[in-house]
């Protein structure tokens, strides 16, 4: 019998269809204040303090890119020209400021061009764009420049234009719905630990996708359902899958991707790319003993999984992480994946492939693809050709393991 | 008697091979690729089955396998496997000396080394562009007003290489007619393209791990002067394969479809 539908899926996928979903719509109708953002390194809690929501901006119904290209070169990250695209074709004018962090060349120009072209709407008097300065390493002067910069950049700016009440208290009720999201999307992937796993990687990201780019109050209920629906499905008799792989690297706001993946033999357990699970998903722990913005600052910058971050300890922390999610997840590989022409990665992922399967000795293929690849029958080839390996080693070491018994 | 198929669906040529039992090819066949995958993998089939005269239709197959860009769309197959894997299991059954493949396709060039057992140990691929492929080969053929046999040659006769810059393959096209234009020794100009394309499976094959031999598969392994080139230049040795190199990926289909098939039982 094959396994049922989630559902709310197909819910959820309709929400990734337009960056101006149902949900963003319902809460702009609330009096909610829309906060367009792009990278882990501005804290999303930040911007859902009271009436604010966040939105981390994807570009879907994307085309070609030819106008982004003339502004940012075709040499420059294929997300970042995406969201320019999409930006000049007005799909983001419902948001109510753009909250961006110096955290990569690329998506500083996208976000300058974003301003020179004026692509919010001219209507909304009180929008402002900012850019928020992030340090490269993890230290208490780091923490401490960063938090101050949020302080001017970010949440000064809510409580003047728009009334934001920025108290400690209202920045922990923030924390407690994030912690909520977070709580909910961790139990559903811890799913992906056991056997045989009742729900697919491609379910998985559609569900926390969505939880990026929608209030979040609108959508715990049915991540919720959802949770309870999982605990009772039941899992095809016969396994789908033949390996399973931990997805590592750069952004991915693509189900299609993980889908074409999945296609070929490879359930995805494990998320460890922008808009993953990892580590935009984990909760944030408080203490009373400290004001709350440092706490999530030091917490955001110790947990950046970003290359930008090019200390020694760092890279470390990202390779041990690979491997501990290779082991956590009970994976048989590891896929490093890359966005076209995204600079960090690009160094990461050709360094870490090889210290990965030679050190660590964890299989590992290395991927670069374009910001939509669901139909790249060419990446289809390789993924199949590396699932196709790993079934092979599963086989021989289950030999092998036989011989030994037998002897 | 059972039979076992393979059938790789190239973007360019459809090549079929079937099996017995004792893994001994009674059918092979090669025909250009049509714009439907599927009528393809149709037409090579019924080839392939007509050479042989105890089955009638690939469902008398005891075990079929697609591989190549169409593999998902090959009829009756009981599964489809990556022509990575196919191709090394194919140059394993023929020649289990050999450790690491260059696979130039007719959009693609693949490095593929091979573990002692016919698996793949590691692979490389190149398919962002077309430079180095089959088609760039045609392209270039096309440009010296040559079919590619003729091409395949040309720079053989080569006393000196004029290298060409360009890697895209309508860039290099233009290169190429102007240096004709210009009225450089076409073999030279040849010699060059052949050079320019040796380098690619170069990179590919050592991203692979291959060390000091390599064999060549796909369409383009008949080529002579690209086998020269990597030889003389590249100081890589070129292992001749004893059956023919374009089949290698079906054969290495059907192989894996004995195994699979005989495990069957």
């Amino acid at each position: 019998m094959k396994v049922k539908d989630l559902k709310h899926l197909y819910y959820f996928e309709k929400l990734l269809e337009e960056a101006n979903n149902e949900l963003v719509r319902q809460a702009k109708n609330e009096g909610g204040i829309a906060l367009g953002y792009t990278c882990f390194h501005m804290p999303e809690v930040l911007l859902n303090i009271g009436k604010c929501f966040s939105v981390r901006l994807r570009a879907p119904q994307m085309g070609s890119m030819e106008i982004a290209t003339y502004y940012m070169s075709n040499g420059s990250c294929e997300y970042c020209r995406a969201l320019l695209e999409r930006a000049m074709e007005g799909s983001y004018k419902f948001l109510d400021a753009m909250a961006g962090v110096d955290a990569c060349e690329a998506m500083n120009r996208c976000m300058e061009n974003m301003e020179l072209l004026k692509i919010n709407d001219p209507e909304k008097k009180n929008f402002f764009w900012t850019n928020v300065d992030v340090p490269y390493s993890d230290d208490e002067d780091c923490v401490r420049h960063l938090t101050e910069q949020l302080r001017r950049k970010i949440l000064h700016p809510l409580h003047d234009k728009f009334g934001v009440d920025i108290s400690e208290s209202e920045i922990r009720k923030a924390v407690a719905e994030h912690n909520e999201v977070c709580r909910l999307i961790t139990e559903i992937g811890e799913f992906r630990k056991i056997e045989n796993p009742v729900s697919t990687g491609y379910e998985f990201h559609v569900l926390t996708l969505a939880t990026y780019v929608c209030p979040k109050y609108l959508i715990i209920d049915k991540l919720r359902e959802t949770l309870e629906e999982l605990k009772s499905r039941e899992p095809d008799k016969k396994k789908k899958f033949r390996v399973k792989v931990v997805m590592v690297g750069s952004e991915v706001d693509d189900p299609d991707l993980i889908k074409l993946i999945e296609d070929t033999g490879a359930l995805v357990v494990a998320d460890r790319f922008c808009y993953g699970s990892f580590p935009g998903r984990q909760q944030i722990v408080l203490n009373d003993s400290e004001d709350v913005l440092t706490q999530i600052v030091r917490k955001n910058l110790k947990e950046t999984e970003c290359p930008r971050h090019c200390a020694l300890h760092k890279i470390k922390y990202r390779y041990d992480r690979a491997a501990q999610l290779f082991e956590e997840f009970h994976a048989d590989g590891i896929i490093y994946e890359q966005m076209k022409f995204c600079t960090y990665w690009s160094y990461e992922r050709t360094l870490a492939s090889h210290v990965i399967s030679e050190e660590y000795e964890i299989p590992t293929l290395s991927i670069d693809r374009p910001y939509r690849s669901g139909m790249s029958g060419q990446l289809r080839t390789r993924v199949q050709a590396f699932v196709e390996s790993l079934e092979i080693k599963k086989i021989k070491a289950r030999q092998g393991l036989k011989r030994q018994g037998e002897e | 008697m059972k039979y076992f198929g393979g059938c790789d669906v190239g973007s360019t040529y459809t090549k079929c091979v079937i099996l017995q039992e004792n893994g001994e090819i009674v059918s092979s066949v090669t025909i250009r690729s049509k714009i439907n995958s599927e009528l393809s993998a149709w037409a090579a089939l019924d080839q392939a089955i007509a050479q042989v005269a105890e089955i009638s239709k690939p469902s008398d197959l005891a075990y079929l396998i697609g591989t190549g860009y169409g593999r998902n769309k090959v009829p009756f197959a009981d599964e489809n496997i990556s022509e990575i894997s196919c191709h090394a299991m194919g140059v394993h059954v023929t020649n289990p000396n050999v450790k690491a493949i260059i696979d130039i396709g007719g959009q693609d060039v693949k490095g593929i080394s091979i573990d002692k057992d016919g698996t793949v140990a590691s692979f490389a691929m190149n398919d962002k562009c077309a430079a180095g492929t089959g088609r760039f080969f045609e392209a270039m053929a096309n440009a010296f007003e040559m079919s590619i046999e003729e091409f395949s040659k040309l720079s053989l006769s080569a006393k000196n290489t004029i290298p060409i810059t360009a890697q895209c393959t309508v860039f290099a096209e233009s290169e190429v007619i102007t240096l004709v234009g210009e009225g450089k020794p076409r073999d030279e100009i040849a010699a060059g393209i052949q050079l320019a394309v040796a380098k690619r499976c170069f990179v590919m094959a050592k991203k692979a791990g291959a060390k000091d031999s390599i064999t060549l598969t796909g369409g383009c392994a008949k080529n002579e002067g690209l086998k020269k080139a990597i030889e003389d230049v590249l100081k890589i040795k070129v292992i001749e394969l004893s059956i023919d190199p374009q089949l290698m990926g079906a054969l290495g289909a059907a192989e894996f479809a004995r195994q699979k098939g005989m495990d069957k039982e």
